[in-house]
């Protein structure tokens, strides 16, 4: 990117950012296309309103069911903010932290608190609390919102939402398994393990599917809208899996974006086209076309790691934030 | 971002050995600093200003080749969490529970990245009853372990034994682990600067105390199955060879070499070399140049299970240039 000028960059010209001076945990467009970035000092920004959720610092933050965001705590709260700023609790776990939430549109929730993921209805009743052999490392609801996936030690299992009686699909794998995400179909779930790689299964026969080679670990993963690709950090350059034509088992990644020699730490795939929206560790964010391997640059690199990436519904906007708290987005629509 | 690595203090002890006053000690002590907590349960913990963290010792194998690499997942986890809010304290502490080895936790510090670009391993502190440790020593390997792993130890009730007992107790410390340092204490009273901050993985302060053995009485009338090793080479040393040797002996030893330290001399070089070992997982720099004039020896040492004197010592001695 060394030819680049900061003018070159898209935030210049349709940009915003905000010195928010917290870790920005997650930047959330809610499903009315509200942005919110949750922030490790516990609270939630929403353009000039700062919301009080926690006491404590945020650990994980989604769009809520319907509207609004889904945040939890290392105070062991889940709490859903409204678009205005308004805090209401949902549930209170005791003393350990609420590590993991995950919200599907049809208003079913989940949170995770060490060992257990809590399944939870819109009002905030606690259906069903899932025990797993370890803590879970991350959460994801299928499109459907039908099954909830959960990571943990050794693998991960795979919950029926509805299901009268509990018992999970496992999925083993050896090893410490953490961010998690469904295919968009719903036929794969892959996990980003301690081990600097990623493993998959396909569900229907259980067929494992190995990704390795990363120099980092990868905390971020997405699938493209179609589920072509799964795009992930953790390299110098952003490494995308084939999921067509019988990969990714045999197949070489695609890399996007690299040579910079820094790690690529947040992902984000646009929810129509073929595009990953990257942040890396310097601050850099940028968007690559998938096919052609175009690279737009969006914000230039500030020194802070990108920890979060988001885009809008119909994919005209995307935010970003990082460690040090520097939180933005552009505004992509034609002009 | 750049910012200091947060230091962690790891408290080990048996159940009943007095970690909890300590915790209390430091906790309550007017210092001005602010720790997070982590702690396996809600006790009395006395917690105004702390951050206590309630968390579950899950001790995960980490796939890398190394067959003993065990570290522990909640904390990784958990500092991933405290990471994010920077700034609002000074150090963290890290409880075991009694029956814990603390080898994973150390490890934790070495093998994930995150966490190693975050914080620093200060010191793992051990609290040991005066008056029960024998009886441990004989019905518990993690007793054993828990002293070898120390770099201080805290030894703890020393109002309810004899001054006798109290030298043979020590003697029997020092037969284990003559590097770490003692501090008599009753009722957990060290001063919390003899536990916080004391910096004792910097790779510069490595082999910094000399041994203490405490003369008149041979210190191995037990026969504790840990114990510890020095040698020293008079001779430079050829770093290749080096190497070489400590890969394969940790590769192969590793499992019962519970800390290994050293301060090398290499041939042709006037910096010192700084090494460290917990179980498999090796960390090393230079440390800066040899003193004009000092001896230029290269010393090592081995805390662990069956260790042969004679094999390690001819391996040591044979990463030495030719004569």
């Amino acid at each position: 990117m060394a030819a680049v000028t900061e003018a070159d960059f898209l935030l210049a010209q349709r940009g915003t950012t905000q010195e928010l001076g917290g870790w920005v945990v997650a930047a959330v467009f809610d499903r009315t296309g509200v942005l919110g970035f949750a922030l490790a000092d516990g609270t939630l920004r929403i353009g000039d309103i700062t919301a009080a959720a926690h006491d404590g610092a945020i650990l994980s933050a989604c769009a809520d069911g319907k509207g609004g965001f889904l945040t939890g705590g290392d105070d062991g709260r889940l709490v859903h903010t409204a678009p205005d700023g308004t805090v209401t609790e949902v549930q209170k776990f005791g003393s350990k932290w609420v590590d993991h939430v995950a919200a599907h549109e049809s208003g079913i929730r989940a949170a995770s608190v060490g060992k257990v993921a809590h399944v939870l209805d819109a009002a905030g009743q606690v259906l069903k609390s899932l025990p797993h052999p370890s803590s879970v490392g991350g959460l994801a609801f299928d499109a459907k919102g039908k099954r909830l996936a959960a990571s943990h030690y050794g693998g991960a299992s795979l919950w029926f939402v509805a299901a009268k009686e509990d018992k999970p699909k496992l999925l083993e794998w050896k090893g410490s398994h953490h961010a998690i995400a469904f295919s968009p179909d719903g036929t794969h779930v892959v996990t980003a393990m301690q081990e600097t790689a990623l493993h998959g299964w396909r569900l229907a026969d259980g067929q494992h599917m190995r990704m390795s080679g990363y120099p980092g670990k990868t905390h971020s993963l997405a699938f493209t809208s179609r589920g072509r690709w799964l795009a992930t950090s953790g390299a110098e350059s952003v490494v995308l899996w084939p999921f067509f034509g019988g990969g990714p088992m045999g197949k070489a990644p695609t890399e996007l974006a690299g040579g910079d020699e820094v790690l690529c730490s947040a992902v984000a795939c646009h929810p129509q086209h073929e595009v990953v929206a990257a942040g890396f560790g310097d601050g850099l964010v940028l968007m690559a076309d998938v096919a052609s391997g175009k690279v737009v640059p969006v914000a230039p690199p500030r020194g802070s790691a990108i920890t979060s990436l988001a885009w809008n519904a119909n994919g005209t906007r995307l935010a970003f934030g990082t460690e040090a708290g520097l939180a933005g987005f552009v505004d992509l629509t034609k002009r | 971002m750049a910012d200091t690595p947060v230091p962690v203090t790891v408290l080990t002890g048996y159940l009943g050995a007095g970690k909890t006053t300590l915790l209390n000690r430091i906790l309550s002590e007017k210092h001005g600093k602010k720790y997070a907590v982590v702690i396996n349960e809600f006790g009395e913990l006395g917690v105004d200003n702390d951050l206590v963290v309630d968390a579950d010792e899950e001790v995960f194998e980490m796939n890398n080749g190394c067959i003993c690499c065990t570290v522990r997942g909640d904390l990784i986890r958990i500092i991933g969490g405290l990471m994010k809010r920077k700034g609002r304290f000074d150090g963290i502490i890290v409880e075991t529970t009694g029956l814990a080895d603390p080898a994973p936790v150390a490890q934790t510090f070495f093998a994930d990245e995150d966490v190693k670009r975050a914080t620093r391993l200060d010191a793992i502190v051990t609290v040991v009853d005066a008056k029960h440790l024998f009886a441990r020593l004989e019905d518990s390997k993690e007793a054993q372990e828990q002293i070898a792993f120390a770099d201080i130890i805290v030894l703890n009730k020393i109002d309810l034994v004899t001054a006798e007992e109290a030298d043979a107790v020590e003697r029997r410390i020092r037969g284990i682990n003559p590097y770490a340092e003692i501090r008599r204490a009753t009722k957990s009273d060290v001063p919390i600067e003899a536990v916080i901050g004391r910096d004792a993985f910097n790779l510069e302060r490595i082999l910094e105390r000399d041994p203490e053995f405490l003369s008149g009485e041979d210190d191995h009338t037990h026969d504790d199955a840990v114990m510890s090793l020095s040698f020293e080479a008079t001779r430079p040393l050829d770093p290749e060879k080096f190497n070489a040797w400590i890969s394969d002996l940790l590769q192969k030893k590793g499992q019962d070499l519970l800390r290994t330290k050293g301060v090398l001399a290499y041939a042709n070089d006037d910096r010192r070399f700084a090494f460290q070992a917990v179980h498999m997982i090796a960390d090393g720099d230079y440390i800066g140049n040899w003193k004009e004039g000092d001896p230029r020896r290269s010393k090592i040492v081995f805390i662990g299970r069956d260790l042969n004197r004679p094999q390690l010592r001819r391996g040591f001695e044979a990463c030495q240039v030719p004569a």
